[in-house]
């Protein structure tokens, strides 16, 4: 059940309590269970903190942890499946889910005990209504059936009368339940079919401290952070991401109106969260301006920077700009305060000419110490590349990610960042080779691409955040760069080895590239449904349905399956 | 040359400067003791011989033999005293039943034992029930601290009777006094955040 009010019957509930935190591996479960933690640590709540890669690891540490806990925190997991049967808890158990994936399943939003959904309920959730789909066992066929046996055993003349009566009865009884039947399968076929994102995990808990009056800037640029995680990797339409960021907004000019009226009340080392309407190119301070502009798959798709053309035409945007290419290639810091000052308007004019009408977004940067300056941006690349880093294994890189969100952890955070650029750039190379090489099939009803397993930086790809970033700039530079216009409404699937020794494939579909798309994907229930109908080995370990793992050999079979199934 | 074996007791505690205690160098120790006896015993007859002959020229050897007899006593007795501050050092790092790999080098059982029951008597006469001073040797910030595992070390129970899973990198937000032993060994890590 949806609950109401979060303070009374969530953190009450769990103040004197021990509770478990079982935390999917992404970004914005991070920050939310740090928002959380720092409410704990203040109330003084003892928790045991567990992080989860997939469905495996969710039912493994329940198993581990059910005898001691009553009280389990899901973020980021949990609500789009049937919790309760597939983790069989006891009567006891209550289960705080806090998750972004929707569909919310239907028996989780029903059950009145052991299940609290902290999700916002004017989320369009188009949830079905409980007559729709849960029917309770209807006392008259027992009834029915009884009389069933009477007439069976004594035909007589005046039960013949009843007979036809009662078999009129039950015919239609039957009929009206077959309806409510297909009725029903129907119902939960279209809530069912596409997967989407709610808003993110992260505010829920800033607003729950809000409402404890226990909110703190950190915990504010956490929710800004977990905010920001759902717009990079595409997971909400743009629509939603600006309602958001209102919605932070006022929260922190809340936080700054204190300081307003003092001159130098703050010291330096105390942390400001300002309002950006900042360029669109990932990481641009913390590296130099030419090398974000050809990483970033904004403005390296609009210029078709994998093209010799495209490279010119980059270079008369730096000139149009006036900015010397001397100046632009070295570390921004080092740039010229002249350019700088007004780099942002300069930058907007120019790229307006060259088609790119929203270079500039509204995002928030953190400000403490004297030269420690990030946008919430930066802060979500850099997280990433240390919570998907091939180096470490997923516990590692867990704790890492979770270290670098920390101020006091600030070199970390420069190392991810390191890790982030690196990645931005494989993501550029690879795009770029896909691209020219033509690696990008259509197969009808989608777009197919598989990476091979000599490509370069292949490992980096065989991690789900990772592979959906390049799907989604590969789609985004498939949509600038072909002429076929049917085929810039095609969804595209990629495929990338996960598992040289097991010998599997991770595949991951994202829904079609479109200004107005609504994010809404529908391969979770597809793959699902080709790996039943050509019994190929697939695992759907991961919380997002539209990513799954496969065995190379079956991969072709699938395909075809997913074809058939999708034409 | 005289003293040298003293020199070389005490070098040998400097080497492990950080509170470890080396093996009880008996044999050391019985050598000092030997050339201390030769020394004095040398001294007595040369002191005989000077005071019943008045040979004047003997003072000198005397004189040295007892500055080097002096040394060596003060060496000793600073080896041994350096070993018993290490030895009370570890029972207020380890509380008061000692892991067996450090109670390999101790010969000195007997003081440890003393000092143990004179620290435990003394600790009961503070407050009503007695208070454990050897616990939060520094002032804690807070009551209840985040730890982070770092490796399996299976169920771990808690004062009120919970019972926690220690699994790698899961990080728990427990007592602080449960969690200090845990830290000492190695198997939780603080997180300062």
């Amino acid at each position: 059940m949806f609950v109401t009010d979060i303070r009374k019957e969530f953190y009450e509930v769990v103040a004197n309590q021990r509770v478990a935190l079982l935390v999917a591996s992404d970004i914005d479960a991070l920050c939310a269970c740090k928002i959380l933690q720092s409410l704990f640590h203040c109330d003084q709540v003892q928790y045991t903190l567990v992080p989860v890669t997939g469905w495996q690891d969710l039912g493994t540490a329940f198993l581990e942890h059910k005898e001691q806990f009553r009280y389990f925190v899901l973020i980021n997991c949990g609500a789009n499946v049937d919790l309760l049967e597939m983790l069989q808890p006891d009567d006891d158990s209550v289960f705080f889910i806090c998750d972004t994936h929707r569909p919310v399943d239907v028996v989780n939003v029903y059950n009145d005990s052991q299940i609290k959904l902290l999700i916002k309920q004017d989320d369009d959730l188009g949830v079905p209504s409980y007559d729709d789909i849960f029917r309770d066992e209807d006392d008259e066929e027992g009834g029915d059936s009884g009389n069933e046996s009477d007439e069976g055993s004594e035909p007589s003349g005046k039960r013949r009368r009843f007979d036809e009566g009662a078999v009129e009865r039950r015919i239609e009884r039957q009929r009206a339940k077959r309806e409510w039947e297909a009725r029903r399968r129907e119902i939960l076929f279209d809530y069912e079919q596409y997967e989407y994102h709610g808003t993110s995990a992260a505010m829920m808990f800033f607003e729950l401290a809000w409402v404890l009056t226990k909110d703190t800037k950190d915990m504010l640029w956490w929710a800004v952070i977990g905010l920001t995680d759902q717009w990079v990797h595409d997971k909400i339409t743009h629509m939603k991401y600006v309602t958001d960021i209102a919605t932070m907004q006022r929260h922190v000019s809340r936080h700054n109106h204190r300081n307003e009226d003092e001159e130098n009340s703050l010291s330096i080392d105390c942390m400001r969260i300002s309002f950006e309407y900042d360029l669109r190119l990932s990481l641009y301070q913390h590296w130099s301006l030419y090398e974000s502009i050809c990483n970033s798959s904004y403005t390296s798709c609009n210029f078709k920077l994998w093209t010799l053309n495209g490279q010119k035409k980059l270079q008369e945007f730096l000139a149009d700009m006036g900015l010397p290419l001397k100046q632009v290639r070295q570390k921004f810091h080092s740039m010229d305060m002249s350019i700088k000052e007004n780099l942002r308007e300069v930058i907007e004019e120019s790229s307006n000419k060259y088609g790119m009408k929203d270079i500039r977004i509204q995002t928030f940067g953190v400000h403490f110490g004297y030269k420690n300056r990030f946008l919430a941006n930066d802060m979500v690349h850099a997280c990433a590349a240390l919570l998907e880093s091939a180096e470490k294994d997923d516990g590692d890189n867990f704790i890492n990610a979770l270290d670098s969100l920390s101020r006091s952890n600030l070199d970390r955070l420069h190392s991810g960042i390191d890790l982030a650029k690196r990645k931005l750039i494989a993501v550029q190379q690879t795009v770029a080779s896909c691209i020219c090489t033509n690696l990008i099939l259509s197969q009808g009803p989608f777009l197919y691409c598989y990476l091979m397993e000599g490509t370069p930086d292949v490992k980096l790809f065989s991690k789900p955040m990772a592979l959906t970033l390049l799907c989604k700039y590969l789609l985004r530079a498939f949509v600038h760069s072909t002429r076929n216009k049917r085929c810039k409404l095609l969804p595209l699937i990629m495929a990338a080895p996960r598992d040289v020794e097991k010998g599997t494939v991770i595949v991951v579909g994202i829904p079609p590239e479109s200004e107005t798309s609504d994010k809404k994907n529908f391969f979770g229930r597809a793959f699902e449904k080709a790996a039943e109908s050509t019994s190929s080995r697939t695992l759907h370990d991961h919380f997002d349905t539209s990513i799954i793992e496969l065995k190379t050999e079956d991969r072709s079979k699938f395909l075809d399956a997913l074809i058939t199934l999708l034409s | 040359m005289f003293c040298e074996k003293a020199i070389e007791l005490i070098r040998e505690l400097q080497r492990m400067s950080d509170g470890q205690l080396p093996a009880f160098n008996e044999d050391g120790l019985r050598q000092i003791l030997q050339e201390m006896e030769s020394l004095y015993e040398q001294n007595q007859s040369d002191v005989n011989e000077a005071k019943s002959d008045g040979r004047a020229e003997l003072i000198p050897s005397i004189k040295l033999r007892h500055c080097c007899l002096l040394r060596n006593q003060r060496c000793v007795a600073a080896y041994l005293y350096d070993r018993l501050l290490r030895i009370r050092a570890l029972r207020w790092e380890y509380g008061s039943v000692l892991p067996a790999n450090v109670r390999f080098h101790m010969c000195a059982e007997e003081w440890f034992s003393q000092y143990k029951k004179s620290l435990a008597s003394f600790m009961r006469s503070l407050g009503a029930d007695g208070l454990d001073i050897t616990q939060d040797m520094k002032p804690p910030k807070s009551l209840y601290i985040e730890v982070r595992c770092l490796k399996d070390h299976g169920e771990f129970e808690i004062d009120d009777g919970t019972v926690i899973l220690l699994k790698k990198n899961s990080q728990h937000f427990l007592p602080r006094w449960k969690c200090e032993q845990l830290i000492r060994q190695g198997v939780l890590e603080h997180v300062m955040s």
